[in-house]
Protein backbone atom coordinates (compact mmCIF):
# COMPACT_ATOMS: atom_id res chain seq x y z
CA UNK A 1 0.00 0.00 0.00
CA UNK A 2 2.76 2.38 0.72
CA UNK A 3 4.03 2.17 -2.81
CA UNK A 4 2.45 4.25 -4.94
CA UNK A 5 -0.74 2.02 -6.29
CA UNK A 6 -1.62 2.41 -9.75
CA UNK A 7 -4.72 3.80 -9.71
CA UNK A 8 -6.96 1.14 -11.40
CA UNK A 9 -6.31 -0.53 -8.83
CA UNK A 10 -8.17 1.22 -6.28
CA UNK A 11 -11.13 1.43 -8.79
CA UNK A 12 -14.08 1.22 -8.22
CA UNK A 13 -14.62 3.75 -5.57
CA UNK A 14 -17.06 2.72 -2.39
CA UNK A 15 -19.87 5.28 -2.62
CA UNK A 16 -18.40 7.19 1.00
CA UNK A 17 -14.91 7.28 -0.70
CA UNK A 18 -15.74 8.91 -3.68
CA UNK A 19 -18.20 11.54 -2.42
CA UNK A 20 -15.58 12.44 0.16
CA UNK A 21 -12.94 12.69 -2.62
CA UNK A 22 -16.10 14.77 -4.70
CA UNK A 23 -16.03 17.47 -1.34
CA UNK A 24 -12.63 17.97 -0.97
CA UNK A 25 -12.29 18.97 -4.27
CA UNK A 26 -12.85 22.34 -4.09
CA UNK A 27 -11.40 23.05 -0.67
CA UNK A 28 -10.33 21.90 2.51
CA UNK A 29 -13.40 20.77 4.39
CA UNK A 30 -13.01 19.38 7.90
CA UNK A 31 -15.21 16.26 9.31
CA UNK A 32 -18.74 17.86 9.59
CA UNK A 33 -17.90 20.28 6.64
CA UNK A 34 -17.76 17.00 4.44
CA UNK A 35 -20.67 15.38 5.75
CA UNK A 36 -22.58 18.17 4.91
CA UNK A 37 -21.19 18.18 1.34
CA UNK A 38 -21.87 14.81 0.62
CA UNK A 39 -25.24 15.17 1.49
CA UNK A 40 -25.78 18.11 -0.89
CA UNK A 41 -24.14 16.20 -3.30
CA UNK A 42 -26.22 13.42 -3.23
CA UNK A 43 -30.13 14.63 -2.20
CA UNK A 44 -29.40 13.49 1.15
CA UNK A 45 -29.36 10.35 -0.20
CA UNK A 46 -25.81 9.47 1.72
CA UNK A 47 -25.41 10.47 5.41
CA UNK A 48 -22.55 9.73 6.55
CA UNK A 49 -21.84 8.58 9.99
CA UNK A 50 -19.06 9.58 12.42
CA UNK A 51 -17.83 5.96 12.31
CA UNK A 52 -18.05 5.71 8.46
CA UNK A 53 -16.78 9.06 7.54
CA UNK A 54 -13.63 8.13 9.93
CA UNK A 55 -13.06 5.14 9.08
CA UNK A 56 -13.01 5.99 4.95
CA UNK A 57 -10.31 9.32 6.16
CA UNK A 58 -8.18 6.62 7.77
CA UNK A 59 -8.06 4.37 4.52
CA UNK A 60 -8.02 6.85 2.36
CA UNK A 61 -5.02 8.60 4.24
CA UNK A 62 -3.03 5.24 4.47
CA UNK A 63 -3.68 4.67 0.82
CA UNK A 64 -2.21 8.35 0.07
CA UNK A 65 -5.48 9.75 -1.59
CA UNK A 66 -6.19 12.60 1.43
CA UNK A 67 -3.98 14.21 3.97
CA UNK A 68 -4.66 16.05 7.38
CA UNK A 69 -4.15 20.27 6.65
CA UNK A 70 -4.03 21.38 9.91
CA UNK A 71 -6.36 21.63 13.05
CA UNK A 72 -8.23 25.11 13.09
CA UNK A 73 -11.30 26.66 14.60
CA UNK A 74 -14.50 26.77 12.07
CA UNK A 75 -14.93 30.75 11.56
CA UNK A 76 -18.92 29.74 11.10
CA UNK A 77 -19.35 27.00 14.00
CA UNK A 78 -17.60 27.01 17.63
CA UNK A 79 -14.07 27.92 18.08
CA UNK A 80 -13.46 24.78 18.91
CA UNK A 81 -10.35 23.47 16.89
CA UNK A 82 -11.19 20.73 14.02
CA UNK A 83 -8.89 18.92 11.75
CA UNK A 84 -9.45 19.70 7.95
CA UNK A 85 -8.57 17.50 5.50
CA UNK A 86 -7.33 18.08 1.80
CA UNK A 87 -7.18 15.76 -1.27
CA UNK A 88 -3.73 14.57 -2.72
CA UNK A 89 -2.42 14.46 -6.31
CA UNK A 90 -2.74 10.80 -6.58
CA UNK A 91 -6.77 11.20 -4.84
CA UNK A 92 -7.60 13.88 -7.54
CA UNK A 93 -6.58 11.67 -10.32
CA UNK A 94 -8.17 9.05 -8.75
CA UNK A 95 -11.47 10.49 -8.55
CA UNK A 96 -10.85 11.64 -12.51
CA UNK A 97 -10.38 7.97 -13.17
CA UNK A 98 -13.84 6.88 -11.69
CA UNK A 99 -16.02 9.83 -13.00
CA UNK A 100 -14.65 8.39 -16.10
CA UNK A 101 -15.36 4.87 -15.07
CA UNK A 102 -18.56 5.93 -14.07
CA UNK A 103 -19.41 8.10 -17.51
CA UNK A 104 -18.70 4.94 -19.54
CA UNK A 105 -21.12 3.08 -17.31
CA UNK A 106 -23.46 5.80 -17.73
CA UNK A 107 -23.46 5.58 -21.27
CA UNK A 108 -23.58 2.39 -21.90
CA UNK A 109 -26.52 2.33 -19.47
CA UNK A 110 -28.77 5.00 -21.68
CA UNK A 111 -28.00 3.72 -25.19
CA UNK A 112 -28.86 0.28 -23.69
CA UNK A 113 -32.08 1.45 -22.34
CA UNK A 114 -32.90 3.81 -24.58
CA UNK A 115 -33.22 0.55 -27.40
CA UNK A 116 -34.61 -1.22 -25.08
CA UNK A 117 -37.68 1.08 -23.88
CA UNK A 118 -37.91 2.45 -27.67
CA UNK B 1 -37.64 22.06 24.50
CA UNK B 2 -36.19 21.42 27.49
CA UNK B 3 -36.82 17.67 27.60
CA UNK B 4 -35.14 17.57 23.81
CA UNK B 5 -32.17 19.12 25.10
CA UNK B 6 -31.54 16.81 27.86
CA UNK B 7 -31.70 14.02 25.30
CA UNK B 8 -29.24 15.24 23.13
CA UNK B 9 -27.09 15.37 26.02
CA UNK B 10 -27.86 12.05 26.56
CA UNK B 11 -27.10 10.87 23.35
CA UNK B 12 -24.01 12.88 23.19
CA UNK B 13 -22.82 10.87 26.58
CA UNK B 14 -23.90 7.66 24.90
CA UNK B 15 -21.90 8.26 22.35
CA UNK B 16 -18.89 9.02 23.91
CA UNK B 17 -19.24 5.87 25.60
CA UNK B 18 -20.29 3.67 22.66
CA UNK B 19 -16.85 5.19 21.30
CA UNK B 20 -15.54 2.40 23.43
CA UNK B 21 -16.62 -0.19 21.47
CA UNK B 22 -13.52 0.99 18.74
CA UNK B 23 -10.57 -0.40 19.00
CA UNK B 24 -7.85 1.37 21.06
CA UNK B 25 -5.96 3.09 17.97
CA UNK B 26 -8.70 4.58 16.18
CA UNK B 27 -10.22 5.92 19.43
CA UNK B 28 -7.35 8.01 20.16
CA UNK B 29 -6.88 9.05 16.68
CA UNK B 30 -10.54 9.77 15.68
CA UNK B 31 -12.70 9.78 18.83
CA UNK B 32 -12.33 13.68 19.46
CA UNK B 33 -13.66 14.58 15.65
CA UNK B 34 -15.84 11.98 16.00
CA UNK B 35 -18.05 13.25 19.27
CA UNK B 36 -17.57 16.70 17.37
CA UNK B 37 -19.55 15.58 14.26
CA UNK B 38 -21.91 13.87 16.08
CA UNK B 39 -22.60 16.95 18.42
CA UNK B 40 -22.58 18.76 15.24
CA UNK B 41 -25.17 16.51 13.84
CA UNK B 42 -26.95 16.53 17.04
CA UNK B 43 -27.54 20.49 16.73
CA UNK B 44 -28.77 20.14 13.66
CA UNK B 45 -31.66 17.93 14.74
CA UNK B 46 -32.66 20.12 17.09
CA UNK B 47 -33.48 22.65 14.58
CA UNK B 48 -35.66 20.65 12.91
CA UNK B 49 -37.00 18.24 15.59
CA UNK B 50 -39.71 15.61 15.66
CA UNK B 51 -39.85 12.20 16.48
CA UNK B 52 -39.62 10.42 13.50
CA UNK B 53 -36.21 12.34 12.64
CA UNK B 54 -35.45 11.67 16.02
CA UNK B 55 -36.23 8.10 15.91
CA UNK B 56 -34.59 7.67 12.08
CA UNK B 57 -31.47 9.50 13.64
CA UNK B 58 -30.98 7.44 16.27
CA UNK B 59 -31.42 3.99 13.88
CA UNK B 60 -28.74 6.03 11.54
CA UNK B 61 -26.26 6.05 14.52
CA UNK B 62 -26.75 2.92 15.93
CA UNK B 63 -26.43 1.43 11.98
CA UNK B 64 -23.29 3.11 11.78
CA UNK B 65 -21.71 2.52 14.91
CA UNK B 66 -22.40 -1.03 14.82
CA UNK B 67 -21.11 -1.09 11.16
CA UNK B 68 -18.02 0.69 11.76
CA UNK B 69 -16.90 -1.02 15.26
CA UNK B 70 -17.01 -4.17 13.50
CA UNK B 71 -15.07 -3.34 10.71
CA UNK B 72 -12.29 -1.30 12.38
CA UNK B 73 -12.54 -3.92 15.59
CA UNK B 74 -11.90 -6.48 12.65
CA UNK B 75 -8.81 -4.19 10.62
CA UNK B 76 -6.99 -4.29 14.25
CA UNK B 77 -7.46 -7.77 14.87
CA UNK B 78 -5.92 -8.13 11.16
CA UNK B 79 -3.06 -5.91 11.30
CA UNK B 80 -2.12 -6.87 14.87
CA UNK B 81 -1.41 -10.44 13.25
CA UNK B 82 0.27 -8.77 10.36
CA UNK B 83 -0.48 -12.27 8.03
CA UNK B 84 -0.14 -11.18 4.55
CA UNK B 85 -2.64 -13.80 3.57
CA UNK B 86 -5.87 -12.96 3.13
CA UNK B 87 -8.70 -14.58 5.31
CA UNK B 88 -12.33 -14.91 4.09
CA UNK B 89 -15.06 -12.66 5.20
CA UNK B 90 -16.50 -15.75 6.89
CA UNK B 91 -13.42 -16.21 9.67
CA UNK B 92 -13.78 -12.09 9.98
CA UNK B 93 -17.37 -12.53 10.69
CA UNK B 94 -16.93 -15.46 13.14
CA UNK B 95 -14.38 -13.70 14.78
CA UNK B 96 -16.66 -10.45 15.31
CA UNK B 97 -19.72 -12.62 16.66
CA UNK B 98 -17.48 -14.08 19.26
CA UNK B 99 -16.39 -11.04 20.93
CA UNK B 100 -20.19 -9.44 20.68
CA UNK B 101 -21.05 -12.46 22.19
CA UNK B 102 -18.20 -13.01 24.72
CA UNK B 103 -18.88 -9.21 25.57
CA UNK B 104 -22.45 -9.19 25.87
CA UNK B 105 -22.72 -12.39 27.97
CA UNK B 106 -19.67 -11.72 30.40
CA UNK B 107 -19.16 -7.65 30.33
CA UNK B 108 -22.90 -6.63 30.65
CA UNK B 109 -25.56 -7.50 31.35
CA UNK B 110 -29.31 -5.96 31.00
CA UNK B 111 -31.79 -5.80 33.94
CA UNK B 112 -35.28 -4.23 34.35
CA UNK B 113 -36.09 -2.56 37.34
CA UNK B 114 -38.89 -4.25 38.69
CA UNK B 115 -40.09 -2.76 42.10
CA UNK B 116 -39.70 0.94 43.38
CA UNK B 117 -37.47 0.08 46.77
CA UNK B 118 -34.50 2.04 44.76
CA UNK B 119 -37.57 4.64 43.70
CA UNK B 120 -35.30 8.43 43.94
CA UNK B 121 -32.74 6.86 41.75
CA UNK B 122 -33.66 4.00 39.85
CA UNK B 123 -37.76 4.06 38.71
CA UNK B 124 -39.87 0.67 38.64
CA UNK B 125 -39.19 0.09 34.42
CA UNK B 126 -35.71 1.41 34.19
CA UNK B 127 -34.16 -0.58 32.01
CA UNK B 128 -30.34 -1.17 32.92
CA UNK B 129 -27.32 -2.52 31.79
CA UNK B 130 -24.72 -4.11 34.54
CA UNK B 131 -21.33 -4.37 34.64
CA UNK B 132 -20.39 -7.80 35.51
CA UNK B 133 -16.67 -6.70 35.45
CA UNK B 134 -16.83 -4.34 37.90
CA UNK B 135 -16.48 -6.63 40.85
CA UNK B 136 -16.07 -9.57 39.14
CA UNK B 137 -12.48 -11.38 40.73
CA UNK B 138 -10.34 -11.37 37.29
CA UNK B 139 -8.08 -13.85 39.27
CA UNK B 140 -4.12 -12.98 40.12
CA UNK B 141 -3.40 -12.24 36.37
CA UNK B 142 -6.42 -10.24 35.35
CA UNK B 143 -6.01 -7.86 38.84
CA UNK B 144 -3.39 -5.76 37.12
CA UNK B 145 -4.94 -5.41 33.49
CA UNK B 146 -8.97 -4.97 34.52
CA UNK B 147 -10.69 -1.90 36.18
CA UNK B 148 -11.49 -4.13 38.89
CA UNK B 149 -12.20 -3.19 42.69
CA UNK B 150 -13.58 -3.98 45.87
CA UNK B 151 -17.24 -3.55 47.04
CA UNK B 152 -17.49 -0.17 49.13
CA UNK B 153 -19.86 1.17 51.44
CA UNK B 154 -22.62 3.40 49.32
CA UNK B 155 -22.22 1.18 45.83
CA UNK B 156 -25.07 0.62 44.17
CA UNK B 157 -24.79 -3.05 43.24
CA UNK B 158 -27.03 -5.84 41.50
CA UNK B 159 -26.78 -8.96 43.07
CA UNK B 160 -28.76 -12.62 43.10
CA UNK B 161 -31.35 -12.45 45.77
CA UNK B 162 -30.12 -14.90 48.61
CA UNK B 163 -33.58 -16.52 48.80
CA UNK B 164 -34.02 -17.02 44.94
CA UNK B 165 -31.15 -16.93 43.10
CA UNK B 166 -33.65 -16.62 39.37
CA UNK B 167 -33.68 -13.23 40.82
CA UNK B 168 -31.41 -10.59 40.34
CA UNK B 169 -32.21 -7.16 42.64
CA UNK B 170 -30.34 -4.27 42.86
CA UNK B 171 -29.85 -2.29 46.58
CA UNK B 172 -27.48 -0.10 47.87
CA UNK B 173 -24.36 -1.51 50.43
CA UNK B 174 -24.43 -0.27 53.75
CA UNK B 175 -22.16 -3.13 55.63
CA UNK B 176 -19.04 -4.55 54.50
CA UNK B 177 -18.13 -7.68 56.71
CA UNK B 178 -17.26 -6.33 60.37
CA UNK B 179 -19.44 -3.73 60.44
CA UNK B 180 -22.03 -3.02 63.17
CA UNK B 181 -25.15 -1.75 61.97
CA UNK B 182 -28.29 -0.58 63.35
CA UNK B 183 -31.20 1.78 62.97
CA UNK B 184 -32.61 4.34 65.12
CA UNK B 185 -35.77 6.18 64.38
CA UNK B 186 -35.15 5.20 60.97
CA UNK B 187 -31.50 6.44 60.58
CA UNK B 188 -28.36 4.18 59.69
CA UNK B 189 -25.95 4.03 62.66
CA UNK B 190 -23.17 1.90 61.54
CA UNK B 191 -19.89 1.43 64.07
CA UNK B 192 -21.27 4.02 66.06
CA UNK B 193 -21.66 6.97 63.63
CA UNK B 194 -25.00 8.01 62.57
CA UNK B 195 -25.15 7.58 58.71
CA UNK B 196 -26.27 11.52 56.87
CA UNK B 197 -27.97 9.56 53.61
CA UNK B 198 -28.77 12.24 51.13
CA UNK B 199 -30.44 9.57 48.46
CA UNK B 200 -33.09 8.04 50.52
CA UNK B 201 -36.52 8.19 50.72
CA UNK B 202 -39.03 7.98 53.25
CA UNK B 203 -42.56 7.60 52.46
CA UNK B 204 -44.35 5.85 55.16
CA UNK B 205 -46.13 8.06 57.40
CA UNK B 206 -46.73 4.98 60.39
CA UNK B 207 -43.74 4.12 61.81
CA UNK B 208 -43.21 0.48 62.01
CA UNK B 209 -40.53 -0.71 65.14
CA UNK B 210 -38.85 -3.65 62.93
CA UNK B 211 -38.41 -1.44 59.72
CA UNK B 212 -37.72 1.77 61.63
CA UNK B 213 -35.51 0.71 64.67
CA UNK B 214 -33.82 -2.51 63.26
CA UNK B 215 -32.93 -5.29 64.72
CA UNK B 216 -34.44 -4.34 68.37
CA UNK B 217 -37.94 -5.52 67.38
CA UNK B 218 -37.17 -9.20 66.18
CA UNK B 219 -40.08 -11.72 65.04
CA UNK B 220 -41.67 -10.00 61.85
CA UNK B 221 -38.06 -11.29 60.05
CA UNK B 222 -39.60 -13.61 57.17
CA UNK B 223 -37.16 -15.73 55.91
CA UNK B 224 -35.37 -18.45 56.52
CA UNK B 225 -31.83 -16.46 56.43
CA UNK B 226 -33.36 -13.53 57.78
CA UNK B 227 -34.13 -15.35 61.13
CA UNK B 228 -30.63 -16.67 61.43
CA UNK B 229 -29.05 -13.16 61.07
CA UNK B 230 -30.97 -12.42 64.12
CA UNK B 231 -30.36 -15.74 65.83
CA UNK B 232 -26.52 -15.48 65.23
CA UNK B 233 -25.18 -12.03 64.22
CA UNK B 234 -26.81 -9.86 66.72
CA UNK B 235 -24.63 -8.68 69.51
CA UNK B 236 -26.03 -5.63 71.72
CA UNK B 237 -28.99 -4.73 69.84
CA UNK B 238 -26.62 -4.39 66.07
CA UNK B 239 -26.47 -6.64 63.04
CA UNK B 240 -22.29 -7.56 62.57
CA UNK B 241 -21.96 -8.14 59.66
CA UNK B 242 -19.88 -11.88 59.11
CA UNK B 243 -17.42 -12.43 56.35
CA UNK B 244 -17.65 -12.72 53.52
CA UNK B 245 -21.20 -10.72 53.31
CA UNK B 246 -22.88 -7.92 52.99
CA UNK B 247 -25.20 -5.57 54.13
CA UNK B 248 -27.68 -4.14 51.80
CA UNK B 249 -30.93 -1.45 51.95
CA UNK B 250 -33.11 0.05 49.50
CA UNK B 251 -32.53 3.76 48.96
CA UNK B 252 -36.77 3.58 49.21
CA UNK B 253 -36.11 2.81 52.54
CA UNK B 254 -39.66 2.59 54.19
CA UNK B 255 -40.38 0.42 51.10
CA UNK B 256 -37.65 -1.56 50.55
CA UNK B 257 -37.31 -5.50 51.23
CA UNK B 258 -33.72 -5.33 52.04
CA UNK B 259 -31.08 -7.04 54.53
CA UNK B 260 -33.36 -5.96 57.18
CA UNK B 261 -35.84 -8.74 56.09
CA UNK B 262 -33.84 -11.46 54.33
CA UNK B 263 -30.55 -11.26 55.92
CA UNK B 264 -27.26 -10.63 54.24
CA UNK B 265 -26.27 -10.40 50.54
CA UNK B 266 -23.18 -13.22 50.11
CA UNK B 267 -20.57 -11.34 48.73
CA UNK B 268 -19.95 -14.20 45.88
CA UNK B 269 -23.82 -13.80 44.49
CA UNK B 270 -22.84 -9.55 43.56
CA UNK B 271 -23.24 -9.57 39.80
CA UNK B 272 -22.21 -6.26 39.12
CA UNK B 273 -22.68 -2.37 39.04
CA UNK B 274 -25.69 -0.85 37.45
CA UNK B 275 -23.71 1.04 34.39
CA UNK B 276 -26.80 3.51 32.68
CA UNK B 277 -30.62 3.29 32.18
CA UNK B 278 -30.25 2.32 28.23
CA UNK B 279 -34.10 2.66 28.11
CA UNK B 280 -37.13 3.84 30.87
CA UNK B 281 -40.94 2.98 30.16
CA UNK B 282 -43.51 3.19 32.69
CA UNK B 283 -45.12 -0.06 33.36
CA UNK B 284 -46.57 -2.31 36.51
CA UNK B 285 -44.02 -4.73 38.08
CA UNK B 286 -45.84 -7.93 36.64
CA UNK B 287 -45.01 -6.91 33.51
CA UNK B 288 -41.95 -5.91 33.48
CA UNK B 289 -41.30 -9.21 35.15
CA UNK B 290 -42.76 -11.27 33.02
CA UNK B 291 -43.74 -10.48 29.19
CA UNK B 292 -46.80 -10.76 28.19
CA UNK B 293 -48.53 -10.40 24.89
CA UNK B 294 -50.22 -7.10 26.68
CA UNK B 295 -47.61 -6.00 27.50
CA UNK B 296 -45.80 -5.89 24.07
CA UNK B 297 -49.20 -4.46 22.45
CA UNK B 298 -48.73 -1.53 25.55
CA UNK B 299 -45.13 -0.78 24.73
CA UNK B 300 -45.98 -1.04 20.86
CA UNK B 301 -48.98 1.62 21.43
CA UNK B 302 -47.18 3.77 24.00
CA UNK B 303 -43.19 3.90 23.45
CA UNK B 304 -43.30 7.66 22.55
CA UNK B 305 -45.18 8.36 25.97
CA UNK B 306 -44.18 6.55 28.34
CA UNK B 307 -41.26 6.11 28.02
CA UNK B 308 -38.75 8.53 30.17
CA UNK B 309 -37.06 10.06 27.44
CA UNK B 310 -35.41 12.33 30.68
CA UNK B 311 -34.13 8.80 32.32
CA UNK B 312 -31.75 7.61 28.74
CA UNK B 313 -28.82 6.89 29.15
CA UNK B 314 -28.74 7.89 33.29
CA UNK B 315 -26.02 6.98 35.08
CA UNK B 316 -26.55 5.44 38.64
CA UNK B 317 -23.95 7.06 41.35
CA UNK B 318 -22.77 5.24 44.20
CA UNK B 319 -22.46 7.60 46.65
CA UNK B 320 -20.69 7.06 49.88
CA UNK B 321 -22.87 8.45 53.09
CA UNK B 322 -21.30 11.07 55.53
CA UNK B 323 -21.11 9.76 59.00
CA UNK B 324 -21.56 12.05 61.87
CA UNK B 325 -20.85 11.45 65.56
CA UNK B 326 -17.97 9.89 67.74
CA UNK B 327 -17.11 6.37 67.62
CA UNK B 328 -18.51 4.22 70.35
Amino acid sequence: MKKKPPPQELLPLTPPVFHILLALAGEERHGYGIMQDVAQQTEGALQLGPGTLYGCLKRMLAAGLVEESDERPDPTLDDERRRYYRVTALGGRIVRAEAQRLAGAVTVAMSRLAGGNA
Amino acid sequence: MNSESALIGGFCRLYSFLLHAYPGDFRRQYGRPMEQLFRDRCRDLARSPGRLTLLRFAVHMMADWFSTTVREGAAAVWSAGRSPAKRSSVTEWAVTILIYLFATTTLVQAYVVPTGSMEGNLLVGDHILVDRMAFADPGPLGRHILPYREVERGDIVAFLYPEDTRQTYVKRIIGLPGDRIRLQNRQVIRNGRRLVEPYTQHIAAYPDPYRDDFPLAPGASTTPRGRDMFEHHVWNGEVVVPPGMLFALGDNRDNSADSRYWGFVPRAYVVGKPLLVYWSFDAPTEDLLDWNLAHVIDVAEHFPTRTRWKRTFLVPRSQPAKEVGGTR
